[in-house]
């Protein structure tokens, strides 16, 4: 009778645990200490290696607000350590949303930046891969104005680009299509690195890319925004929401061993049954 | 001529992108640039004709009063404001008060809206795994064990039980589940250009429409 009740939790049961697990650390975090992977190192070091005098990077802002969550602590993280470097960044999106997110990461950075000097968001061009090879194609003049309506021509940064040779690194934010695999296949050989911060369901898919060099870093899903934020010293809300998915995870764990565990005890009952 | 044109449009597009891959020719390449930038116009045209095509179904739903026709209601009111409030702060850069109402839009209306959805999915996966990962055969224990594993050693708490779970955790993600998506890859690659030779030449008609 317990073995088949716990073999068939109700949902709502599943969903309420899950909930307050979740709500706990997000209402007041625990601290879990994180350890930092090696590919969010990999990040790092190449953001160290730019020289902020000739260096400049491209953000492309390609994720959603549905995954957000995942992506969005990364970008923050990463556009932090390039303003306190002194890097200059170019945003460009390939998603509807990407603009507004990037607007989002300007309000965060503030007074570390200059816009227009050290950083621009030049918006939204549809059109997925075509999209992609157009803006690497023609990277001065594919888009006449900036998101927030500004001539490119009046934007001192967009003087230093010509072509897509000008960007030292590419590091694109994704949560799906147009993604990693539409900048590998139209990036030029010899053109700049390319790096990706990605959502955590898409990290089995691009450990390929990754192993054969063609990722020159890779920030993996919440984690990675979070091990970040730790590097650079300022924690902020990926650190705060690794409290809650890492115990989610542990919910989840936790009701597949007393689903199994029951299973199996079952099974065993049922043998001896039949003795 | 029904048939014939759209598959020589086909044939004389793939064929100058495919071309321009492998030859370093001026014309060809401007040729290129001009298609491409055809396919940036038409797929932002098409984002139009889908606006256009839920206007459509969802004002007949509308007037035929049928199930969830208020849905539609909200729909149609929803988009119609993001497109007029859009369009008009996007042409008037100075206007403050325009930017910042459709700043608003996006900060507290869609995003929220868009968040909880997938947020849900957290739900139904913490439900559904409980339910299907089940020590039923070898293969599914196998499976089983790996998920955990990898779950385990993404979690900063399970690593404070055993400072061995990312180990394994890692080491099934870049070995194991590296070996099996690099043969995936090379499989989608070459079924790729397969697919790509046959609607090239012709004989993959699926795409004019015509189910051949």
């Amino acid at each position: 009778m317990w073995l088949e009740r716990l073999q068939n939790i109700d949902r709502r049961v599943i969903y309420t645990v899950l909930l307050i697990v979740l709500l706990g650390p997000m209402i007041k975090p625990i601290g879990i200490p994180l350890t930092i992977n090696k590919t969010t190192y990999q990040m790092y070091n190449l953001i160290e290696s730019l020289n902020p005098q000739s260096d400049i990077v491209m953000l492309a802002m390609d994720y959603s607000v549905a995954g957000a969550a995942d992506v969005h602590p990364q970008a923050v993280a990463v556009a932090k350590h390039l303003a306190n470097r002194g890097i200059k960044m170019v945003m460009v999106a390939f998603v509807p949303d990407g603009p507004m997110l990037a607007e989002r990461v300007l309000n965060i950075l503030g007074d570390r930046v200059t816009y227009g000097e050290d950083i621009v968001n030049l918006g939204y061009l549809s059109g997925g891969e075509s999209a992609v090879k157009k803006f690497i194609d023609e990277p001065a003049t594919t888009f006449p104005r900036d998101h927030r309506g500004n001539a490119i021509s009046s934007l001192p940064i967009m003087s230093n680009i010509k072509t897509i040779h000008d960007f030292s690194l590419i590091v694109d934010f994704q949560t799906g299509s147009p993604g990693y695999q539409d900048f590998l296949r139209q990036l030029p050989a010899g053109g700049p690195l390319y790096a990706a911060g990605i959502v955590t369901v898409s990290v089995p898919n691009v450990m390929p890319y990754l192993d054969s060099g063609q990722f020159a870093a890779l920030l993996p899903g919440l984690r990675g925004g979070a091990e970040y934020e730790v590097l650079i010293g300022e924690p902020g809300e990926g650190a705060a929401r690794m409290d809650a998915q890492s115990l989610g995870h542990m919910v989840i764990v936790t009701f597949i061993i007393v689903g199994n565990v029951a299973y199996f005890f079952s099974k065993r009952q049922e043998k001896s049954g039949r003795r | 001529m029904k048939r014939g044109v759209p598959l020589l449009i086909v044939f004389v597009v793939g064929f100058v992108m495919l071309t321009t891959y492998f030859i370093k020719n001026p014309t060809l390449g401007q040729a290129r640039t001009l298609l491409n930038n055809w396919g940036v116009i038409v797929t932002a045209f098409s984002v139009g004709l889908a606006s256009v095509n839920i206007l459509r179904i969802h004002s007949a739903r509308i007037a035929n009063r049928r199930s969830g026709w208020i849905n539609s209601v909200a729909l149609i009111l929803t988009m119609f404001i993001f497109i007029v409030v859009g369009i008009y702060s996007r042409h008037n850069p100075d206007n403050k008060a325009a930017a910042q109402l459709f700043s608003n839009l996006f900060d507290y209306a869609y995003s929220p809206f868009s968040a909880t959805m997938y947020a849900m999915i957290a739900f139904y996966v913490a439900s559904a795994s409980y339910r299907a990962f089940r020590m039923r055969s070898f293969e599914a224990t196998l499976l089983l064990t790996a998920a955990l594993l990898v779950m385990l050693g993404n979690a900063p708490i399970a690593e404070q039980i055993w400072d061995k779970f990312p180990v394994i955790g890692n080491w099934l993600l870049n070995v194991v589940n590296t070996t099996g998506q690099r043969g995936i890859a090379i499989g989608v690659a070459i079924g790729g250009f397969a697919t790509s030779l046959r609607i090239l030449l012709g004989f993959d008609r699926g795409h004019l429409g015509y189910g051949e």
